[in-house]
């Protein structure tokens, strides 16, 4: 609930819209709530003194607050709507701001699929509980209090009625809502299972062909179906049971009004136009404690909701700039001085005591495990984590002096996962420099070994990639990555395992090509393969957080068992030739 | 294939206006619907005493209100207190009854669309079992996942609630308008009046609707479509300091979806307001009406009240008739894309007195091979290799020049169009065709992992293996390392995919389920992407356990496994371009042995 409040900040601009919303709504159900008084003066009154001008008055009466009330009604839409979606747009531009600046520790502890889900569902949520609580939630009480309040104004003696009525109704909505929500949370839970089965068995079926396993599947199927089947039944049923109770419980009330009203009118104590106008309220009443109740349980939804998006909005991004930002060109020396880092604090460190200097232009190759933190190590290198203790230098100076946006700017990384928008081939790698020209597009993609494949495709450099490019092969997606690093022709080129994908005659070009175009820059090549290493000036061996031994490729197959080891293994497994 | 195909994703949902966005029309309406009719009828007796309560029960909320103007006019102004009372228990009869018959028909119908539903979606499974694999590769997997999911539970709306709702509306509709010209022709006249204002003031607003809909579900996708790109990009938007751009970029869709979303909402919100207001109207001109009427000329007051209430029961079916029909014509082109897919030719048949063999020695020859995915366009062309029994054969060559389709025909995923394979010097297709896929075992390059625990997943090659058998398999394929590092070791719980495990410990997983399996052929199809060294040494010893013995078909990345292999096909563009073994294909100085130079060279 104090999500809500905090949230409430968005819609103070708009809080002209959110008071005349409500306001709008007022008009309308008073009026709605005037017509069967109106109707039952026209009765007793007019019809019962033969009074036909008053009838007319009366009848002009009912029209104009009919129009009143559409006036109501429509304003209400309007305003109501204009609170809500500005409300949203704005708290989602806000939003996804923060996210943008999210250090990448945020985003782990968050996960991105969650940020997706803040970012979509639940500010959709939001935006449709705020247009509820602007219109039917006036609404609704409001209908459901005033026909109340009327009716023991004008029709005390029948105001038992609704005595017994209201909380019979009231109870029996409370009921069903509470139960048939259990019942449909167990119906959603099916339905997750069968959802993930059918998901399941369409990516897997050339594993379900090959092993001959159809009727096997599908009898597992025919279970979950066939509980799923049973569980919505009788969900469905608890809400069809709700429909005609209501109807009869109001209908009784109608039957006892008359009953009663009979022996009022009898005594003289009650006029029959009385009638007409309660019959009316009462159905007023259910109306409003159903829809009161729907939006109940909208709000009661959306109140997580605004819970998980306030908690994404207060997240503190952890890197700070620094406030003397240096801007010298950078000339790519880097040195680490005892770096220790862990993703979590308090946990297992991924580097421990980290100590190296690389001088410009120099090419270092970084080798060891699947979890021996080789990635980590040149991911503090742009600052994507900050250090725990230690200091890294570039050019000197500690990273941290140079300004964010600056220190990026010099370096050239292609990450480990070769992540590609869904834009055109020239547009991806315009995002490594925006004012890239088609030369050196063209360019770029010959050091990568990527120009053949894209030559291949009809609109070539124009070609545009589907999301996840999902038709590329691995090794052509690394290339398009790799090509996006070396547009920036930065001081300082980070290539994460990239050439895991790609095959030994072309990784042997992509290398020679680096070599000549980027004979200036320092060169971090992370890998798992000895040969895409092998002629750097300095190889790093890891293990376990740690530098276990360092030195070219001649000086490690003399001093270190391991780098034998894996030297060994990988000339047994050979060299591939295609991809 | 990269175009989306079918419907646009789901969307994620429109606040509360009462409409419910563009319909989506049926192709072929009649004969969708006596297709639904042939499930339905299985349950025609339910069906035809759900029509007959729909009746009876419109019958009796129609007799009510009539009830309570009799009741009025005849006992309450004339002072008749036991007659009253006797009318009131009548009224209060007639109420209970239709309380009840709705009740009933709402059970019954619910229970026949489920039941419906649950058939229709069994047969869809099925079919989904049953398809071809040519039909996954024109498909798309959400587009087939929304048939299962969407489009039936579609069906089973309209099913359990629309078509009640649809009998009965349309009965109110008619059976009110014959009790109110029953009741007085004049006033009757007066209150149809409102009806062509309602009928044009609904279609007005959806049509206006209907196309700011469209535009914000248009800008709606395209926002959810950047912010799943770039927040699952974020890594590079943060290398590549493009936050700020990011941001514009946003900010432009942002505010194209506050602008359609502003029109969508607010004219979708009409629709109350406005069909309040012609309530209020309708009931305006009937009590005026009726009032000067009661004046000038005599009609009762129990006739105004029973108008009264007509005309509430009257007006809302009018109201909700267009957006049932809606439901109910989305539901059928739903369920036609159910059947479309219901209609698709299942996978090959065994041929008559098809041939089993508990053992295959695993002699293998293409003859002639030819096969095309679509006539006219050749994949593989005069295939032609002699595999004998426990021999491995490398299939090498680059991306797209059908290797996989020569494996895909051994499976008999598909059949050749030209030529034959003989298995054991028999033709393939004299097989049963489970009887061959029992016997010959898969592994993938791209492991596909079931949800579930590491056990079942590898049971899947052999259901009835026990325990042991289970954990042999294991150790022979070198799983067993990792597996008993796992937090619940063989009972460990995968998700979905087996994303929880590395790609080469999924690998690991696929070669157990392969031995388990025990078939007299392997196809493997060789990983390219380097995992672990270590990982690597136990795959390939995993993999060289597995080989032993069996006829193996290999595609090959990896100079050694292809140096070692006894055949070596040599494959570019649907032809074998060399045959032989390495020392035969270097000598021949061929493609084969310019790409050797090409990599020693290096």
């Amino acid at each position: 609930m104090q999500a809500v409040w905090k949230l409430s900040k968005y819609i103070k601009p708009y809080i002209l819209f959110a008071i005349i919303a409500p306001i709008m709504m007022v008009i309308e159900v008073s009026m709605d709530l005037l017509q069967p008084t109106i109707l039952q003066h026209i009765i007793d009154d007019g019809i019962a003194q033969n009074d036909t001008t008053y009838i007319v008055e009366m009848f002009g009466l009912m029209i104009a607050t009919s129009l009143i009330g559409l006036i109501g009604g429509i304003g209400c839409s309007i305003y109501a709507s204009r609170t809500a979606v500005n409300f949203s747009t704005d708290l989602r531009q806000d939003l996804y701001e923060t996210i943008t600046y999210f250090s990448n520790s945020s985003k782990d502890k968050f996960t991105l699929g969650k940020l997706v889900t803040n970012l979509t569902s639940d500010i959709e949520m939001l935006q449709r509980a705020l247009t509820m609580l602007l219109k039917i939630f006036v609404r609704g009480p409001m209908m459901f209090v005033g026909a109340i309040v009327i009716v023991f104004f004008t029709a005390r003696e029948l105001f038992p009625i609704l005595l017994v009525v209201v909380p019979i109704l009231a109870f029996c909505m409370y009921y069903f809502t509470a139960l048939s929500g259990k019942l449909f949370h167990k119906v959603q839970k099916v339905v997750d299972v069968v959802n993930t089965k059918v998901q399941e068995n369409l990516a897997g079926i050339r594993v379900i062909k090959a092993y001959n396993r159809k009727n096997h599947q599908i009898d597992q199927f025919a279970d979950i179906n066939t509980q799923l089947m049973q569980r919505s039944m009788s969900a469905d049923q608890i809400i069809g049971v709700l429909a005609p109770l209501t109807m009869f419980v109001v209908n009784m009330g109608i039957v006892a009004a008359l009953w009663m009203g009979a022996i009022k009118v009898d005594n003289n104590t009650l006029q029959v136009g009385v009638i007409l106008a309660f019959i009316n309220y009462l159905m007023m009443v259910m109306q409003g404690l159903m829809s009161s109740s729907m939006v109940l349980v909208q709000l009661a939804r959306a109140v997580p909701s605004a819970g998980r998006i306030v908690e994404v909005l207060e997240e503190k991004t952890e890197l700070t700039n620094s406030s003397v930002s240096e801007s010298k060109k950078i000339q790519g020396s880097v040195s680490f001085e005892n770096v220790s880092f862990s993703y979590l604090k308090g946990t297992e460190s991924v580097l421990k005591n980290i100590s190296f200097h690389v001088n410009a232009g120099e090419t270092v190759g970084i080798l060891g495990m699947t979890g021996s933190g080789k990635s980590t190590l040149v991911k503090m290198i742009p600052r994507l984590f900050d250090v725990d203790s230690g200091v890294i230098k570039i050019d000197g100076l500690p990273i941290g002096h140079y300004g964010l946006e600056h220190l990026r700017q010099s370096i050239g990384f292609a990450p480990q996962k070769a992540t590609l928008f869904s834009k055109t081939i020239a547009d991806n790698l315009r995002y490594g420099k925006s004012d890239a020209t088609e030369q050196q597009i063209l360019q770029a993609l010959q050091t990568a070994n990527a120009q053949e494949f894209v030559d291949r495709l009809e609109a070539g450099t124009e070609h545009v990639l589907t999301q996840g490019a999902t038709n590329l092969s691995g090794g052509q997606k690394q290339r398009l990555a790799m090509a996006r690093a070396f547009i920036r022709k930065p001081n300082i080129l980070v290539l994460d395992d990239v050439t895991s994908a790609v095959d030994n005659i072309s990784e042997k070009a992509i290398q020679r090509a680096i070599d000549e175009q980027f004979d200036g820059a320092t060169k971090f090549i992370v890998s798992s393969k000895i040969s895409s290493v092998r002629h750097a000036n300095q190889i790093f061996l890891m293990d376990d957080g740690k530098i276990i031994a360092k030195g070219t490729h001649e000086q490690l197959l003399k001093t270190s068992e391991l780098y034998n080891e894996m030297a060994r293994t990988q000339a047994e497994k050979g060299v591939t030739l295609s991809e | 294939m990269n175009k989306q195909q079918g419907r646009p994703p789901n969307p994620i949902g429109h606040p509360g206006g009462r409409f419910t966005g563009p319909i989506v029309k049926p192709k072929n309406q009649k004969e969708t619907l006596l297709r639904i009719w042939s499930y339905l009828r299985i349950q025609k007796v339910e069906l035809i005493s759900v029509v007959i309560f729909v009746i009876i029960s419109t019958i009796l909320s129609l007799v009510g209100p009539f009830l309570i103007g009799k009741t009025i006019d005849d006992y309450i102004v004339k002072l008749d207190i036991s007659g009253t009372i006797r009318m009131a228990l009548i009224l209060a009869g007639v109420y209970i009854a239709s309380s009840v018959l709705t009740w009933i028909q709402t059970f019954v119908m619910i229970r026949v669309s489920q039941k419906t539903i649950r058939r229709l979606r069994q047969q869809l499974f099925e079919q989904y079992q049953s398809l071809p694999l040519a039909f996954y590769d024109k498909k798309q997997q959400g587009d087939l996942m929304s048939r299962m999911t969407n489009d039936i539970e579609n069906l089973n709306a309209a099913l359990s609630q629309s078509v009640i709702q649809i009998v009965s509306s349309f009965l109110t509709i008619v059976g009110t308008a014959f009790a109110l010209f029953y009741l007085d022709w004049r006033l009757a006249l007066v209150t149809l009046i409102i009806i062509p204002l309602i009928v044009y003031a609904t279609k007005q607003i959806i049509k206006r609707s209907s196309v700011n809909y469209k535009a914000r579900q248009r800008d709606l996708g395209n926002l959810n479509g950047y912010i799943e790109e770039t927040i699952s990009n974020a890594d590079i938007i943060t290398l590549f300091g493009k936050e700020k751009s990011t941001l514009v970029e946003f900010k432009e869709a942002n505010e194209k979806l506050r602008g359609s979303a502003m029109r969508a909402d607010i004219i979708s919100g009409f629709m109350g307001p406005v069909n309040n207001f012609m309530n209020n109207l309708g009931l305006s001109l009937v009590i005026g009406t009726g009032a000067v009427m009661a004046v000038t000329s005599g009609l009762t007051i129990g006739v105004i009240a029973s108008f009264v209430t007509y005309t509430r029961q009257f007006f809302r079916p009018i109201n909700q008739l267009s957006n049932l029909l809606n439901t109910f014509q989305s539901a059928i082109a739903g369920s036609e894309r159910v059947f479309e897919v219901l209609d698709e030719v299942r996978e090959i048949e065994d041929i008559e007195h098809a041939i089993e063999k508990s053992r295959f020695k695993g002699d293998v020859t293409f003859e002639n091979v030819e096969f095309a995915y679509e006539s006219g366009k050749p994949v593989l062309r005069g295939i032609n290799f002699k595999a004998k029994a426990g021999e491995t054969i490398a299939i090498v060559g680059p991306t797209g020049s059908g290797k996989t389709t020569i494996i895909q025909l051994l499976t008999r995923f598909y059949d050749a169009t030209g030529g034959r394979i003989l298995l054991d010097d028999e033709p393939l297709v004299h097989y049963k065709m489970n009887n061959v896929r029992d016997h010959v075992g898969v592994v993938l390059q791209d492991t596909y992992l079931f949800s579930g625990t590491v056990r079942e997943n590898i049971r899947f090659g052999k259901l009835s293996a026990t325990d042991e058998e289970v954990e042999q398999a294991a150790k022979i394929a070198y799983a067993h390392n990792f597996i008993k590092y796992l937090p619940e070791q063989y009972d460990t719980v995968l998700s979905s995919g087996g994303l929880n495990l590395s790609q080469g410990q999924r690998q690991l997983i696929a070669i157990a389920r392969a031995i388990l399996e025990d078939p007299d052929i392997l196809i493997l199809d060789e990983a390219t992407s380097s995992v672990d060294t270590m990982t690597e040494v136990h795959i390939q010893k995993g993999l060289n356990n597995l080989m032993n013995g069996r006829t193996s078909f290999v595609i090959a990345h990896r100079l050694k496994t292809i140096e070692n292999a006894d055949q070596i096909l040599v494959i570019k563009d649907g032809q074998i371009l060399e045959q032989g073994n390495h020392d035969s294909l270097i000598n021949a100085q061929g493609f084969y042995a310019t790409l050797q130079n090409q990599l020693m060279a290096n």
